[in-house]
């Protein structure tokens, strides 16, 4: 063929000759205004995700006799990302020599973020929230990650109607979905279950009524007392059909494990699918092994290398933690996958049914500490955190 | 803190995007020493996945072309050959060109790869259209083997020889896509079927230069399009496996924060946010020449030129993903294609204006993966993901409490767009779902108001003349040369592979003189 667009050949040559003058005229011609700092989208980026927050412990209050509430305001902004009801923050600490870290649903609402306070309810459970318990004061500084999770309720996904189910200090995520609802920033009806051994171990009863008398729907499940106005036992399928359709609502449920196995054996005869049942995600601990042995766990982070021991039994998070290395992480549990690394070598045991990885992290090398356990001498390489 | 790294490096790249990626393997064949930098905690930047329950979703690959077979590689597929990563990789060939579909004029074609395949579908859409279309790929054919030749000669090029071998090339290579169809006399609606790839590179067809488009269709439909099997991920995590086999450096979340310069603005480190200091003289920026220019380079080597040239052009789209896994098979929701192009309109200058504004763009690049890949989500189930862009910064007015519902928006009309235009219902069987905004990818890679596609390629900033003038485009700071989708070979994946390769290479070329 013989492509011409104007009547003579040389013509179009001409042209393309041009397009270099042309673009060299058009880049000296540009403005010599400063180049933009910032862009609001980027602003706004920053603004939902900032990463790591310092923030300051500003009041404690007791919830129960083993639960109580911490309420921070971040000292590097004037405000906490909005964020979804539902969602988790890491808050991040000093322990003696050891760094330690734990996710812990957030009880108050986005709106309230905006006013610079987050509020968690924290059970005396472990090693860190035993800390938070005995010794932490307000006053204190910590390093926070900003909200993220899955947990959380998705118009285009869920139904309508929510039924929460709520055991022990589980109980957090579901205030905040409550207070954003009846703020305006959710769509939902929620029924909260929310199941207690007493009246005792109830917590955040003076808000949950107040909630009530906005919308929110609670039902209490005592399983030790008998009270008027409290259902008695667990929460069964026989106490939920009394006050929804089970097969017309979508499930949030955050507790502890036995509580999940038991609301799922529940639930088996109605045959829901996947996407009816939403389970927050469980903190991933030591594992039980008779006499662990320790291992000597080499670790690089960018040009510097650590020889620190691993304990057969704990996640090799933990054990960097425990030498006071700054490993990044975020859920605990293997799902979100930040803290990703790169296996160098050595065995390693993954925790059941924790296996987050991606496809190509397997086919590659990369673990998530968080969830794994060493099982020989092993040699990984660590993003430095912060 | 400030720290002094304890390693010198001849090179840093600054961000492990595919550009970043593929220089920093070029840099180290070279021989010489290499650190590559990533603020994320993974690399790849848009070449990546993310898993939601039971579903891995791709983070952003719709199609790799110009990848061919191993037995007829394409360019791609051979610079990944080069690169010592095409065997660590699974790939899967994606069965269809696409399935176009428009709003106004009805348009529902369903194109194939090949040539000859391609034409005789056209000619049964478009009768008549038999003659333009095999000219049109007869001048696409002299176009791609002019950009070989560039490439060959790193864009130093004989302009004798270019005449004598590609005399079509250069008469075309000032117009549009449009002007040179017209030329052609192609009828109207061949035109519009064959201009649905538009989108991929972001400029409507009266300003997108016709060498750009054309040879982007010729890699597209002679050598097919390829996926990996494990997203755009399995290519990332092999090219970092790779660069740890050549001894290279990569230090996850660590962001640059500002490239140093000594008494002679030369380079001479770079720091981190961390206060740490890597000694280099050579930086390959595998980010924006805005971001570089307007915050990393310390400000005194900053020049009235850079900031003239940086301003001077025009950012591209803004990217919005939308991921849904759903609880059916592809089958079973009747989803046939692998990759849907829906628009409003045929005609791709109305369309691109309809896509300044969130709420009159309705245009989508969808794909359900299973159609290419069955076994890419569990039996019984099927993965979607559709892509659209903003043609100006109206995402910028998003408020921060108006965020989620913002997504939702748009998540709702996207699925609304999809079920009438098709005919599948998908949206009572979404198990997970999630939206990538311009602020997802201004959070993850950094780019200026949330842009995919790097600077517009049009008019006067079209792909033949920055190809044409990268040597001097990289005099502007020597010492530093752009990889990426903002670099000479503009955005889209084999473009930004193709950038690190050069770029790299380049800067091989750069020490080896040094050298003497």
């Amino acid at each position: 063929m013989k492509f011409k667009k104007q009547i003579f050949g040389f013509m179009d040559m001409l042209r393309f000759k041009k397009l270099v003058p042309n673009r060299r005229e058009a880049l000296a011609s540009g403005a010599d205004t400063p180049l933009p700092k910032e862009y609001r989208t980027n602003i706004l980026a920053h603004k939902l995700h900032p990463g790591y927050m310092t923030v300051e412990l500003t009041a404690i209050r007791p919830l129960t006799d083993r639960m109580k509430e911490y309420t921070f305001k971040r000292l590097d902004s004037d405000a906490f990302p909005f964020f979804r009801a539902g969602e988790y923050v890491s808050l991040q600490g000093k322990v003696g020599d050891s760094l330690v870290s734990r996710p812990y649903s957030i009880a108050s609402s986005p709106r309230e973020a905006l006013a610079n306070e987050l509020v968690l309810g924290i059970e005396n459970a472990g090693f860190f929230s035993n800390y938070l318990d005995t010794q932490a004061k307000v006053g204190d500084q910590f390093t926070m990650t900003e909200p993220s999770g899955e947990f959380h309720y998705e118009n285009l996904r869920d139904k309508k109607n929510i039924a929460c189910i709520a055991g022990g200090s589980g109980i957090t995520p579901f205030i905040s979905m409550a207070k954003s609802m009846i703020e305006g920033d959710e769509d939902y009806n929620m029924t909260l279950f929310y199941g207690a051994r007493d009246t005792k171990h109830i917590a955040y009863k003076d808000e949950l009524d107040e909630l009530a008398e906005k919308g929110l729907k609670v039902v209490y499940v005592l399983s030790d007392e008998e009270a008027e106005g409290y259902e008695h036992g667990f929460i069964s399928a026989a106490v939920m059909e009394k006050y929804v359709d089970i097969k017309d609502v979508t499930f949030f449920m955050c507790g502890p494990k036995a509580m999940y196995d038991f609301v799922l054996k529940e639930l088996e005869p109605y045959a829901l699918p996947i996407k009816a049942i939403h389970k927050d995600a469980l903190y991933c601990g030591d594992r039980n092994v008779e006499n662990p042995k320790t291992f000597r766990l080499t670790v690089h982070m960018r040009d510097l290398v650590y020889n620190i021991d691993a304990k057969e039994n704990e996640t090799l998070l933990t054990s960097m933690e425990r030498a006071g290395l700054n490993a990044p992480n975020k859920c605990r549990a293997g799902g979100c996958g930040f803290c990703h690394s790169k296996l160098i070598n050595g065995d390693f045991v993954i925790a059941d049914g924790r296996d987050g990885r991606r496809e190509a992290d397997r086919k590659f090398g990369f673990i998530h500490p968080c969830v794994t356990y060493p099982s020989s001498d092993m040699e990984i390489d660590v993003p430095v955190a912060y | 803190m400030e720290r002094v790294a304890a390693k010198n490096y001849d090179v840093v790249v600054i961000g492990a995007g595919n550009g970043g990626l593929t220089a920093a393997i070029r840099v180290l064949q070279g021989g010489f020493s290499c650190l590559l930098l990533e603020k994320h905690n993974l690399p790849g930047g848009f070449a990546t996945s993310f898993k939601r329950g039971r579903f891995e979703f791709e983070a952003s690959l719709h199609e790799l072309n110009d990848f061919g077979s191993p037995e007829e590689p394409g360019d791609i597929r051979t610079l990944f050959r080069s690169l010592g990563v095409e065997d660590k990789i699974d790939w899967i060939r994606i069965p269809e060109a696409y399935h176009l579909i428009t709003t106004d004029k009805k348009y529902d074609c369903v194109m194939p790869f090949g040539v000859d395949a391609y034409i005789e579908k056209m000619e049964e859409y478009c009768p008549g259209s038999r003659k333009s279309m095999t000219e049109f790929f007869e001048l696409c054919n002299e176009v791609r083997d002019a950009q070989t030749y560039s490439n060959s000669v790193n864009g130093n090029t004989d302009s004798n020889y270019m005449k004598a071998n590609f005399p079509n090339f250069i008469k075309a290579g000032s117009y549009s896509v449009n002007e040179v169809l017209d030329a052609l006399k192609m009828p109207k609606k061949a035109q519009d079927i064959l201009n649905a790839y538009w989108c991929y590179l972001g400029v409507d067809c009266d300003r997108m230069s016709f060498l750009h488009y054309g040879s982007m269709v010729i890699r597209y439909i002679t050598r097919d399009a390829w996926m990996p099997k494990m997203r755009s991920h399995e290519i990332s995590l092999a090219m970092d496996t790779r660069i740890r086999e050549l001894g290279g450096d990569i230090w996850y979340q660590s962001e640059a924060e500002k490239i140093l310069t000594d008494d002679d603005n030369k380079i001479k480190g770079v720091k981190l946010s961390d206060g740490t200091i890597i000694n280099t003289k050579h930086v390959i920026a595998n980010c924006s020449p805005h971001l570089v220019f307007g915050k990393l380079l310390e400000e005194k080597s900053v020049t009235e030129k850079m900031v003239r040239a940086t301003n001077a052009r025009t950012f591209a789209g803004r990217g919005l993903t939308l991921f849904l896994g759903l609880n059916k098979s592809a089958e079973e929701l009747g989803i046939k294609s692998h990759n849907y192009f829906i628009y409003d309109t045929a005609d791709t200058v109305k369309q691109y204006d309809l896509m300044r504004k969130i709420d009159t763009n309705h245009v989508q690049a969808t794909v359900c993966l299973n159609n290419a890949y069955p076994e890419c989500s569990p039996k019984g189930t099927c993965m979607m993901y559709f892509t659209t862009m903003f043609m100006s910064d109206d995402w910028g007015n998003v408020t921060e409490e108006d965020y989620f519902k913002a997504k939702d928006r748009i998540a709702e009309d996207m699925i609304n767009v999809f079920e009438r235009e098709t005919g599948c219902k998908i949206r009572d069987s979404i198990e997970e779902i999630c939206l990538a905004s311009p602020t997802t990818y201004a959070r993850y890679c950094g780019h200026p108001e949330g842009v995919i596609y790097g600077y517009e390629t049009c008019d006067w900033d079209s792909l033949m003349p920055r190809m044409m003038m990268m040597k001097e485009d990289a005099e502007l700071f020597p010492g530093l040369r752009f990889a990426g989708g903002y670099a000479m070979r503009s955005s889209g994946y084999s473009s930004a592979y193709v950038s690190g390769d050069l770029s790299g290479r380049q800067t091989v070329g750069d020490l080896k003189r040094e050298g003497k």
